[in-house]
């Protein structure tokens, strides 16, 4: 792997950090639509206010590296990127450009409308907050589309070059967006006064930890299937593809994605909704597991980032 | 009997909408499938069309190319916009080492145009030139990823995308490119494709040519006669095949 990569870690950060923002987003809009017992996010609010919380920053934080990667940053032109507005075209870049700024646009006014401190369904802020929420809905799923249209745009790169990347890219968004917000109602538990309040955490745990292993199950199949159809297939795409089934990314691939990120977050979580699930018992889950699950994600959702982009980079057209 | 007449007439009146149908939907797929030829004569429509034949059997890897490539624009130190590879291939007796320059190939459907989001990269509709405004290029690198081709560099110095223009400021004064006047061995021939008695134009008729990875769909407009397109990571072939690419990369990508 003598090749210098183009693209490096602030592009794989961006990809990760888009991803987890839009997921963060998605879900949040659609918890806060779908109610669930009660108004407009109901017993579900506080899921919908971490989401919202969580949404904006991280894809700012992208956003700004990507800005410091590019070529013409580092020269010392440190506004030229700004004539990504000047334009609107085809370039999924373009395209994405402009999502991306309605995305953070969009994403601050729906943070907004959480942060007073006795904010809940039928408040002063309703009707902004839900209006919001029907605009993120579509605007997350888009950003996290887009960010494996980005890569699949090009011909010239066999290991990007598909339309399963998009649809890969948008489940791990999804998948590490509720991880996220898992994660940060964990981080900020505090033990609830009465059992009510205390039910309701458990409740919401248990259709985030569930969703969650609906996605990762879902981005499992993907993964399969961009694997299978590689490995069926000849020339640029088998060589591709073999780097990360023996090659060179190989271990990066099937210990960090597929095993850490994927396999076993998805076997534990199942483990803990399986009593919920088929026994209507109630959803108990240690704290341990409650952080260390959606890290284990979070860290999957990375390295996924990295293993697609680092060998899309150092795999091309074979033959000349 | 009149009752069957009528079905029968019925019948023929029928047959004769559907054949005229018919008629007209081959009619629409003769104007469809000669659409293509429609747009190549669009194509063709277009002025000037340069382009560089590459004749491999009079280069002989001086590099002097290269080098008046390097000297004609300072391009910065690890990168190239031209550049020769040398293919080496064969078991004792039976080798040989062919030489390849490269370039950038000034696609007619070029994907780093395709993927740029200020429209800095174009392709000039006067003469095919595909080059890039440092002005608005921001250094996303987006295009040196979607060249198949791999001719692309970012520029350390000026923080955007670069790559060889045909010597767009030359040519536009009625020179060579800098490539071309410099060839000792008169094995680059640059001209106009759309001018079938300029030389380039003969040489692309007398002579057997091919275009690198023409599977890719770009249309270049550099072409080769006697290309030796073996590469080092084409598999299901014994052969020992070393490819020395005299770039910071050492493998083709």
């Amino acid at each position: 792997m003598t090749n210098e990569l183009n693209w490096g870690i602030p592009v794989i950060a961006y990809l990760f950090l888009a991803g987890v923002g839009a997921g963060a987003l998605t879900v949040s809009s659609s918890v806060l639509l779908r109610g669930g017992g009660g108004k407009f996010g109901g017993g579900h609010f506080d899921v919908a206010r971490y989401g919202a919380y969580l949404a904006p920053i991280p894809v700012i934080i992208g956003c700004g590296l990507l800005v410091f990667e590019l070529g013409s940053f580092e020269a010392g032109h440190w506004f030229k990127w700004l004539n990504m507005y000047k334009v609107i075209n085809l370039s999924p870049m373009s395209i994405g450009t402009w999502l991306l700024t309605m995305f953070i646009a969009v994403s601050l006014v729906y943070a907004y409308t959480f942060w007073s401190r006795d904010a809940g369904p039928g408040d002063r802020h309703d009707t902004l907050r839900r209006a919001a929420a029907w605009i993120g809905v579509p605007l997350g799923i888009g950003v996290a589309i887009y960010t494996g249209v980005l890569l699949g745009a090009m011909p010239s790169r066999p290991f990007w070059n598909s339309p399963i990347l998009a649809l890969l890219f948008l489940l791990s968004s999804l998948s590490t967006g509720v991880a996220a917000i898992m994660l940060a109602r964990s981080v900020l538990y505090k033990k609830k006064l009465d059992t009510a309040s205390e039910n309701h955490y458990r409740e919401s745990g248990y259709i985030l930890t569930a969703s969650d292993v609906l996605l990762i199950g879902l981005e499992m199949t993907v993964i399969f299937l961009f694997l299978m159809f590689a490995h069926l297939t000849v020339g640029d795409v088998k060589h591709a593809v073999s780097v990360i089934l023996g090659g060179d990314m190989a271990t990066m691939f099937w210990l960090w994605v597929v095993l850490i990120g994927l396999l076993i977050p998805a076997l534990v979580e199942f483990f803990f909704i399986i009593p919920r699930l088929l026994k209507h018992r109630e959803f108990e889950v240690p704290r341990g597991m409650e952080l260390i699950m959606p890290v284990a994600v979070l860290v999957g959702g990375f390295m996924l980032r990295y293993v697609v982009v680092v060998v899309g980079q150092v795999t091309g057209p074979v033959g000349i | 009997m009149r009752q069957q007449n009528t079905s029968d007439t019925n019948y023929i009146s029928a047959r004769r909408s559907f054949l005229k149908k018919l008629g007209a939907a081959v009619g629409t797929a003769t104007v469809a499938s000669a659409l293509p030829t429609t747009a190549r004569t669009a194509v063709s429509k277009q002025k000037v069309q340069y382009g560089m034949v590459i004749d491999t059997r009079r280069c002989i890897g001086c590099h002097a190319c290269t080098i008046a490539c390097k000297a004609e624009y300072d391009v910065p130190l690890g990168s190239n916009r031209s550049w020769v590879e040398y293919v080496e291939k064969g078991d004792y007796p039976n080798v040989s080492r062919n030489y390849l320059p490269r370039l950038c190939n000034h696609c007619s459907t070029p994907n780093c145009v395709s993927v740029c989001p200020t429209g800095a990269t174009y392709r000039r509709e006067e003469d095919g030139i595909v080059a890039v405004d440092p002005e608005i290029c921001i250094g996303c690198k987006y295009c040196i990823q979607a060249c198949p081709y791999d001719a692309r560099f970012s520029n350390p110095v000026t923080g955007v995308a670069d790559k060889c223009d045909f010597c767009v400021h030359r040519v536009s004064e009625g020179l060579a490119p800098a490539c071309v006047e410099t060839c000792i061995g008169g094995a680059r021939i640059f001209g106009d494709l759309n001018d079938s008695g300029s030389e380039i134009s003969r040489m692309m008729a007398t002579n057997p040519v091919s275009v690198l990875r023409r599977e890719q769909g770009t249309q270049p407009n550099v072409f080769y006669i006697a290309a030796d397109h073996s590469d080092e990571r084409n598999r299901g072939t014994n052969q020992y095949v070393r490819v020395t690419t005299h770039r910071k990369y050492e493998e083709r990508r």
